[in-house]
Order: C-alpha cells, then structure tokens, then sequence
C-alpha cells in the first residue's frame, strides 16, 4: 500500500459522516460553554476593576459575585454534555465499525484468513479500531470546538480591544498552517510506526504460542534477543514520530504563548498611557489564553489522527471485502435432504501463487458408502474437503450434489447437511460441552453422553477434573492430539442430520484399537450417509467401498480397493510400502 | 492471592532503577513549563494592573523587567514543554521496552508446565496490552502528581508572602481538586475500570477464537452465533468505557470548579486586604490569575485516577505471572553436564494434576548410550510423558531421571535439552525465513550442514519449488506450507542440532506410507552413533530404525524385547 494514501483520508471521513449531527448538537453546548466563560470573564473583570479603582464595598457587587456562583456549576454540566454526547456517537459509531471490520476479515474465508498472521488481524481489529475510535471521540469533538471557540471569543473580544482581537485573529490561522506542513512528515513516520506496532504484535503472539518449542530445541534466549532488537526498531520509529509531531505541537505552543504575551504587554502599554480601562484589558487578558487552549489541545491529539489515519489504510482493505455473498451470484436451490450422490467433474483450483491444487479431477461418490481419498502429502486430497465446504471457491469445472451444482446451493443449508472432522480441531474458548454444542446448538444431555460415547470421548470425560463443564484452553492445551481427534470426531456425532460425513485423518493419532472403533463407527455411519475420507494411511481405507488415489492434485486411479490392489498400480505400491 | 498495591509500585520502581533519569528529567521538564505558564499569567495580570494604575496616576514606571519577564515565561514555557513532551515519552518507551523483556525472560522457564492453564490469546493481551498500560502510572500520574505537589507549594509560598489569608482557601481548594476529587473519581471508577481491562481481554480472546477457528465455525454454522458473542462482548466493554469517559468528564468540570470556588475565595480576602491596605492591588490581580493558572496544572489529575484501578489491575497481572515459581530451579551456571548420555528412569511418578490420573506410574527404563528403542502402546499410555520428564519440562512426584547417571533435576536444563533433539507431536514454525526456522536450532549451522539436514529429511524438492527458496517466509505457525512439510521441516530442525540423544515423537504422523517409508529410512542413517528413542503407536517400519520395542499402557512398562521377537509376537497374536 503506498504511503500517504489519500484514500485513507477519504476512508475515514466518510466513516465520520454520521457523526454530523450529534457533533454539531455536542459543539452547540460547547459554544454555550465558550459564552458561560466570556461572562465570567466579564464579571471577574468587572468585580476586580470596581473593587480596586472604584473602592466599592464588597457587598454592593452581590450581584455579580452571584451571577459568577451560579455560572461555574452552569459550565461544568455544559462540559460534561458536550463531551458526552460526542463520545457516546462515536462509541456507536466505532461498535458497527468494529462489526464490519470483522465481517470483511472472515469474508476473507478459510484460505485468506490461513495466508494471515492472526495475530497481526487481531491487532488491526483491536488496536487499530481503538486507534480510529479515539480519533472519532477526541480528535474531531476538538477539531469542532477549534473551529468554533476562537471566532465566538474574538467576537467578544474586538469589541473590548480591536487591536488585541486583531492580534488573536492574524496569529490563530498561521497555528492550522504549521500544523499541516509539519505533520505531513509526521504523518508518514506514524504510518512506519504503525506498521512496525503490527510486526511487534505477531512477533510477541508468535513467541508466546511457541515458547514450547523454543525452549525445546534451546532458543528461546534468541529469540527474546530478536523481540528484543523489534521492541528496540519499534521505540526509535516511535520517537522519530513523536519528535515530529511534537514539534507542530512546539510551534502552536510557541505562537500562542507569545501572542499571549503580545497582547499582555501591549494592553499594559495601552493602559500606561491611557487608551484602554483596565476592565477591558482585564477581560481580554482573561480570554486571551482560553482563545488558544482549543487549538493547543487538537495539537495536542495530532498523533491521535495520525495513528487513525494509518490504521484507516489497514482497515479500509478489510472493510472493502464485501460479503461472502459476492463471492458469487448464486441462484438457491435446496439441497436434498437425504444421502446425496456426489460427482466431481473435472474440477480444478488454484490458490495463492504455489502450483495447482487440484487439476481436472473426475470421479464419482456414491452415497451411502465410504469413499477414501489417498496419496502423498500435498496431492490435494484435504482440498477436495475444501472445495465440498465451500471453502475453495470459485473451482473450475462441475461439482454436482444429486444433480445440483454446489455452488448453485444455498451454501448455508447444505452446510447444515455435512459433517466435518478437520485435520487438527480448533478448541474454542469454553467448555467441553461448548465445544461439542457448537455442531448442534440445541443438542439435549441425551444426545451429547450418546455422541461421547461412541466418539470414545466418554472416557475423556471421565478424567477430565469438571466432566463435561472443564474448560479447555486454546488449541486444546490439557488434551493430546487422540483426545482432540475424538472431541472433533463426537461433534460430527452429534449433528445428527449430517447427510454428508467429511473426514480428515479421523484416525491420524489413535492407536489401532482406537482406529478399529471409531473405523466402525464411520461404517456404521454410512449406512445413512454419504462419508469421504481423506487418509495416508491405507489401513484406514482397506473398509472403504471406493478408494481415489490423488498426486499432484490428479485423480490418478479410482476404484473398490480390492480391485485397485490386485492392479499394480500406484494403489498396489502404496499398500506394499505401508505393510513391509 | 493479589499482591497488594503498594508491592507493585514499589516492584515497579525497582524495575525501572535504568530509566530513573529519565523519568525525573521528564517530570523536572514538566513542572518547569508548568512554573513558567503560571508566571507568565500572574506577571502578566500584576503588569497590566501596575501599568493601569500609573496611567490613571501618570507615575512614572520601569515597564522593561515585566515585560522581559513575561516574554522569557513565554519562551521558557514552550520549550520546556517539547522538552517534557520528548524525554517523558523517551522515558516511557525505553521502560516499557524493558518491562517486556523482562517479562519474556521470567516466563521462558515457565513454559509448559506452569503455562498450559493460560490461553495464549490471554497470555498476549498481559505481555503487551497490560504492560503499555503501565506508562499511565508515570505519564498520568507520577508526573502530573510531582507537577501539582510543587507548584502548588510554590503557589502557597508566594501567597503567604502577599496575601496570608488566602492561604487557608486556597490550600483548601487545591486539596479538593488534587487530593479529595481524584480518590474520588478513582473510587467511583474502580468497578468500570477494571472490567475495561478484563472484558478487553476476553475480547481479544473471542477474535483469536473467531479467526483461527473461522472454518469449523463456518463448516457447524457457527458464525453468527460467535460473531454475537463477539458484539455482546464489545458492547458491554463500550458501556465500561462510556462511563469512564463521563466519570473523567465529570472530574475535569469539578476540577474546574473547585479552581473557581478557590478564585473567589481567593477574591473575597484579598478585596477585603486592598482596602485595608496589607496588599496592593496589582499583587491581587496577579493573584487571581496566578489562582486560575494554577489549577490549569492540577485539573488532568482527576480524570487520571479514573483510569487508577485499570494500571493497578494490569500491573498486578504482570506481576502474578512473572512470580509464577517454575518448575525446577535452574543449578548455578556452568554446572557441567555429564559426558555420557545414557538415560535411565528410576521408578518414574508424574502426573500433571493432582486429580489427573498418573501419567507414569513407576516407570523403570535404561537406555544405553547409542540404543535405538521404540516405545509403543495406546494414546494414554505414557509414551509423550516420559519425554516431557527427560526434558525436565515436567517433574517427577517420585523417582529419578538420570543423564549420564546424574539426576536431570540438578542439571542445567539449556544445555541439557540441546543434547536432545526432539521431534514432537506439537512443534510450532515462526513467521520466518525456512532457514531462520532450522537455524534457531543450530544458529551456527554452516550452509552445507543445513543442506544435508534438509536432504536428510526428504525436503530437497519442497525447497527447489519454493520461489525464494531458503529465504521464503513460512508464515505464522508455518501456515504456508503443508501440514507434511512441516513435519519435515521439523525434522530438519531436529537434525541440524546434532545432538547425542535424538527423540522422535510419533514422526510420521501425517505422512504417507511411502515418504514414512523413506523417512524411516533416511532417520535410520541420520540415527546412527546416536541414541535413539522412537514414540509411536505405529508397528509397521519398526524394525528399520530400532532394536528393540518397549511395550507401555497406563503409564507403566509392561514388556521390553527385541523388535523381531516383538513384531513376531504381534502378528502372530
């Protein structure tokens, strides 16, 4: 992406259009706010001229000292409703951003979502969210109050002293003009800065997740010294921006304050010769500084638009992916409800630079019966899983359900009809039971001890210290790889309307009296069902009815497994290599 | 147990003894511009008062000191504030730095053992979320704390000298607005600013959850249900911070309001001094003013404290995992290892939990130097155990480990693991190059050392397909290549450390027969002179790589005999 993209800019101002109303509600009592502290000025002014030059008593100046009472509590619930309005807007508006933003990564779909660090997404869903919510809350309710505090003071200010207003008014436009020219440099640093944040973000989730195996094969001391030297190139990166920005802070700062001191003087040489009362020059002087605080303080939050901006160009990407249903115009059949036949028909895929997936793959799966996908690893067999999921897509060629083209099915409802036992199950956050509900939200007790039993998750269970409420951490930290393999294996069980049964390696980590079970488990199942299963292992095919050899993401030969046995070919090799 | 606040802060402060100048620079810079801009007020309301006065007198008057003290308030303030700006933020980043190597190193030899009950997700958001959150002690409070303290007793002193009945009121004010109302907006923040801190964890959680396991989800349909999980969630943390928000708005307006309360105060007993004639009226001009500049420096005080309970929360955090004991105690450095490497289990108890069944339960094994030993026996039985034993990850409740007839407790684990190399279940690639990848194993290993442990391990043409060969990036987890050539790039891994002992934990899981075939093959030729110990539950390829086949089930050893007699037995039962 290049840096300094405008498009960003633009990105982010058409997120903020929403934002115009309560913004203009929130600078309305802001502007009421500016007015309560002109008065107070006024009165102040007013008490201390009478009091020192017209010797009047205290107690005649009631009423003022009781207008001043009266408006100090006035200006603090203005405050508070300025800002409150203003926050509460962009929290909403941050909320459904947040939610597109999340939408757009998961449109990204199993494949693009595998080719990112999730750590890096996470940060950009995060940090960068906050980054533009911040910018949303403080930056633009400031940017209003910049634009219209100033001009509201100095109208109140040229009438009391036109040479100090004209003082204010010539220095307060030059404050803008070095803010863009320094932060255009700055603006570029921030996006560096951002880039390197999101580096540091993966390298810290990536060390963390593999402590295991770092302290394993003993590198964990580098590795700390390689997070170290990131941190390093993170902090000089940072104070490179930090420097710049702040010095567009430096010259606002600098221009106000010696205004500030401008205009105190020159009232002073005024008042000596006798040009101006001390009440107006008093008010002015009171005023002067609340002129400038408006736009010291949005010099303040430059870095927050900076840091908004550049997390804009990361978002925008993602916000920009439209939903999966634009993937492809799809016209809704529903899929049968019974086990379907399913028939690949010179099917193809391609994804991300490396060679062909798959290639012209022909071949038939009967339903009711045990179809094995087999061959060397990468020959495409778990992408033929993929492409039944729905997740490989767009493919070449025709991949008919009972005669329905896939991708001319509501992909919803077929998914609703398979059942899938992944390579290595993902454990989310919760429960054992969580975990398995997710196949079949509305599963009863019942259905959940029968799926555990059968799964051979019972006995699990059974050591588990909380039974079915134990929490499993991530990636399932607390079971080994035969314990997820049942975990996975019961939630295909448990959906009990699954027509079409997907099986990577259900058997990869269990012993052979383990695979012997839950072998039988999937004939039992394709009684009813239409079940592929991907295996290297021909031990886990030799029950199968029909065996498809893959290579290279081909079809190399297909048939009943006896038959392929008997036929010399690749099939014969596979299962000599396997028993010798 | 929370450790108490104090042990914190106090934790803290030792941690940053290095970046001590700094931090007081910073806070000196800070309270300089803050001097300078009530200066620059309080000289510029006495100017204006003193110049009105002669005017209307038409005394004479030397109007060049004040007004050069006024511009030099100007400059001093401006500069002093860039400067601030830069050393506090030098100061921060440099700490923060330091806090989180810190950190990485404390939690290096918890792992695994102390480290499975966390998510790493959780374990993420503490590293960097809890420890950014840290600079709000120094940047918010410290700092502005420091700041107010003197200037408030500057503000005092020279009050006392001018007007001493203000002295009380004011002193009063300043209480209220930097002492009363900031414990107060802390203690009306305590439950929203924790919870902001926890639910943004957990949040963080749930997204990891919602992008590693969006296909499952997908595939169950699973992904509306989670993506409103996700929303709940963020709704609920938005609701924290919304309130956080109006509790700071609500501090800032009281702040400003005790600052007015104070300026009348200040006002009423100054008026009633004038017109005794104890203070001029120009020093009470330069009062009022110096009244309403100083509260400038103490109001961002208030709203700081909303955000107290948050740092507390995060610092306790940091400090609980970091005081997590590990497992071992490391020996004093440089405890030799012994030259031999045999390994022998004595007797060997683990378990990982009290209420977990025993993982070994009396576990009696010699391996001699250079024996080649495949362990068997049902997932369950133990087999990955006495791996994580001989590592020293996990220790034995009873019984000894001994390398080279010492006891694996007493040795330095580093240089212990780095004679073992291992090829686990569950080995993680990093977001690196192929060749940073094998190198961490052995960052000494020369070119042609790595290409034979690639060729070794059946990678040649992997590598030849890669478009940028060695120095094509794997992706996070590895997440570019297959789940095989993982497997053997692991593999190469394991061989490129060249270590005396090597382990294979279930090797040719997720490879085909005939690259299992070849790969047995090619670990038997790698295997020779070393020690080798293979975990499977596989029988076929046995007897290509080792002699003898130990028999486990339920943790404890139940058969040793040669392979042939063993692989006999098994057909023939």
């Amino acid at each position: 992406m290049r840096r300094g993209d405008p498009s960003a800019g633009e990105w982010l101002r058409r997120q903020a259009r929403p934002l115009r109303a309560p913004l203009a509600r929130s600078g309305l009592l802001t502007a009421l706010q500016a007015l309560a502290l002109v008065a107070q000025a006024w009165l102040l002014s007013a008490i201390l001229t009478a009091a020192l030059f017209a010797h009047a008593p205290l107690a005649r100046l009631w009423p003022q000292w009781l207008a001043l009472l009266v408006l100090a509590p006035l200006r603090l619930l203005l405050g508070v409703g300025a800002r409150r309005t203003a926050f509460r807007a962009a929290q909403r508006l941050g909320a459904s951003l947040r939610a597109r933003v999340l939408r757009g990564a998961q449109a990204l779909g199993p494949y693009g979502l595998r080719a990112q660090a999730s750590g890096d997404l996470i940060t950009r869903l995060v940090d960068g969210i906050d980054a533009v919510l911040a910018y949303f809350a403080r930056y633009l309710p400031q940017a209003a109050s910049a634009a219209l505090i100033p001009p509201l003071l100095a109208m109140f200010v040229f009438p009391a002293d036109w040479l100090s207003g004209l003082i204010l008014l010539l220095t307060a436009p030059l404050i803008p003009l070095f803010m863009m020219l320094v932060g255009k440099a700055a603006a570029q640093a921030s996006e560096r800065r951002y880039g390197q944040l999101r580096r540091l973000g993966a390298a810290f989730i990536e060390a963390l997740g593999g402590l295991v195996t770092l302290r394993q094969i003993g590198a964990a001391g580098d590795f700390a010294e390689r997070l170290d030297a990131e941190g390093e190139a993170y902090r000089v990166l940072t104070m490179q921006v930090l420097r710049v920005a702040f010095l567009s802070a430096l010259v606002l700062e600098f221009f106000a304050t010696v205004s500030i001191a401008v205009v105190a003087v020159l009232i002073g040489f005024r008042l000596l010769w006798g040009e101006l009362t001390l009440r107006a020059g008093l008010f002015v002087l009171l005023l002067a500084p609340e002129f400038y605080l408006p736009l010291r303080a949005l010099g303040g939050l430059r870095h927050t638009r900076m840091d908004a901006l550049a997390a804009a160009q990361e978002l925008q990407g993602l916000d920009a992916v439209a939903p999966e249903a634009a993937a492809a115009p799809r016209a809704v059949h529903a899929p049968h409800e019974a086990a379907p036949q399913i028939r690949f028909e010179r099917v193809g895929y391609e994804h991300g630079g490396r060679a062909a997936a798959l290639s012209e793959c022909s071949f038939a799966v009967p339903a009711r019966a045990v179809t094995a996908l087999v061959g060397a690893s990468g020959a495409g067999k778990s992408t033929l899983l993929s492409v039944l999921l729905g997740f490989a897509a767009p493919y070449t060629g025709h991949v008919w359900i009972d005669g329905l083209e896939l991708s001319e099915l509501d992909v919803a409802q077929w998914r609703a009809l398979v059942a899938w036992v992944p390579q290595q199950a993902h454990v989310f956050e919760g429960s054992v039971r969580d975990n398995l509900l997710l196949a079949a939200p509305g599963a009863d007790a019942g259905a959940l001890r029968r799926a555990a039993e059968r799964s051979g998750l019972a006995a699990v269970l059974e050591r588990l210290p909380h039974g079915w409420q134990t929490p499993l951490g991530e990636r399932g930290l607390g079971l080994s790889g035969g314990e997820l393999q049942r975990l996975a294996l019961a939630r295909a069980l448990l959906r009990e309307q699954a027509r079409v049964w997907l099986l990577d390696e259900p058997t990869a980590h269990l012993d052979s009296a383990g695979a012997q079970a839950v072998g039988a488990v999937i004939r039992a199942a394709a009684e009813t069902r239409t079940v592929v299963l991907v295996a290297h292992r021909l031990s886990a095919v030799r029950a199968a009815d029909r065996v498809v050899v893959l290579g290279g993401g081909r079809v190399i030969e297909q048939g009943p497994p006896l038959e392929l046995a008997r036929a010399r070919g690749v099939y014969a090799e596979l299962l000599q290599a396997e028993q010798s | 147990m929370r450790p108490a606040l104090a042990p914190v802060l106090s934790r803290l402060w030792a941690l940053m003894r290095p970046y001590r100048p700094w931090m007081a620079g910073g806070a000196a810079l800070a309270l300089l511009a803050a001097l300078a801009a009530i200066g620059l007020m309080a000289v510029s309301g006495w100017f204006i008062a003193v110049m009105a006065l002669a005017g209307a007198s038409g005394a004479a008057i030397n109007y060049f000191t004040p007004a050069a003290a006024i511009r030099a308030f100007a400059i001093l303030r401006s500069g002093a504030r860039y400067g601030e700006r830069v050393v506090t933020h030098e100061a921060t980043l440099r700490g923060l730095a330091g806090l989180r190597a810190w950190l990485f190193r404390r939690l290096i030899p918890l792992a695994p053992a102390r480290l499975s009950a966390l998510r790493s997700g959780e374990l993420f958001a503490r590293l960097r979320a809890d420890i950014d959150a840290l600079e709000h002690f120094y940047l918010a409070v410290w700092v502005p704390a420091s700041v107010a303290l003197l200037s408030v007793a500057t503000a005092l002193v020279l009050t006392a000298f001018t007007l001493p009945a203000a002295v009380l009121p004011l002193l009063l004010g300043t209480l209220l607005a930097a002492v009363v109302l900031p414990l107060w907006i802390e203690r009306r923040a305590a439950r929203d600013s924790r919870q902001t801190v926890l639910d943004a964890a957990a949040l963080r959680g749930l997204l990891l959850d919602a992008l590693r396991g969006h296909s499952e989800l997908l595939a169950w349909g699973g992904v509306p249900a989670h993506n409103s999980r996700v929303e709940s969630l963020a709704a609920r943390l938005d609701i924290h911070r919304t309130r956080l928000d109006q509790l700071q708005a609500v501090g800032g307006g009281l702040a400003g309001l005790s600052a007015q309360l104070s300026l009348l105060a200040v006002l009423v007993a100054g008026l009633a001094a004038v017109h005794s004639g104890a203070l001029t009226p120009p020093e009470l001009v330069m009062l009022a003013l110096l009244t309403l500049a100083l509260f400038e420096a103490i109001a961002p005080l208030a709203e700081a404290l909303a955000q107290w309970r948050a740092t507390t929360l995060a610092g306790e955090r940091v400090f609980d995992l970091a005081d997590t004991p590990p497992v071992f105690i490391e020996p004093a450095l440089g405890t030799p290892l012994p030259p031999r490497c045999d390994i022998e289990f004595e007797n060997a108890h683990l378990r990982y939990a009290p209420h977990l069944p025993w993982a070994l339960a009396g576990v009696d094994l010699v391996l001699a130097a250079g024996a080649r030993v495949a362990v068997v026996g049902a997932s369950g039985a133990g087999k990955s155990s006495l791996l994580a034993a001989l590592l020293k990850f996990y220790p034995l409740q009873q019984g000894r480990v001994l390398f080279g007839g010492e006891s694996v407790a007493g040795l330095p684990g580093d240089p212990l693991r780095r004679r073992i190399a291992v090829i686990a279940q569950q080995t993680t690639l990093f977001d690196l190059s192929l060749r940073d990848n094998l190198l961490l194993a052995a960052p000494e290993a020369s070119a042609g050392q790595i290409e034979r442990a690639v060729s070794l391990a059946q990678l040649d043409a992997f590598v030849a397909s890669l478009p940028q060969g060695y120095d094509t990036v794997l992706g996070e987890g590895g997440a570019r290549v297959s789940g095989g050539e993982a497997r053997r790039i692991v593999i190469a891994r394991a061989l490129l450390q060249d270590a005396p002992v090597l382990v294979l934990d279930e090797p040719t899981e997720g490879l085909d027969a005939r690259t299992a075939r070849d790969l047995y093959t090619a670990l038997d030729a790698a295997g020779r002179g070393r020690t080798l110990l293979l975990i499977t539950h596989r029988l076929s390829g046995l007897e290509r790589l080792v002699d003898e086949v130990v028999v486990m089930d339920a943790g404890r050893i139940r058969a040793r005999a040669p392979v042939g007699e063993y692989l006999a037995g098994e057909r023939g039962g």
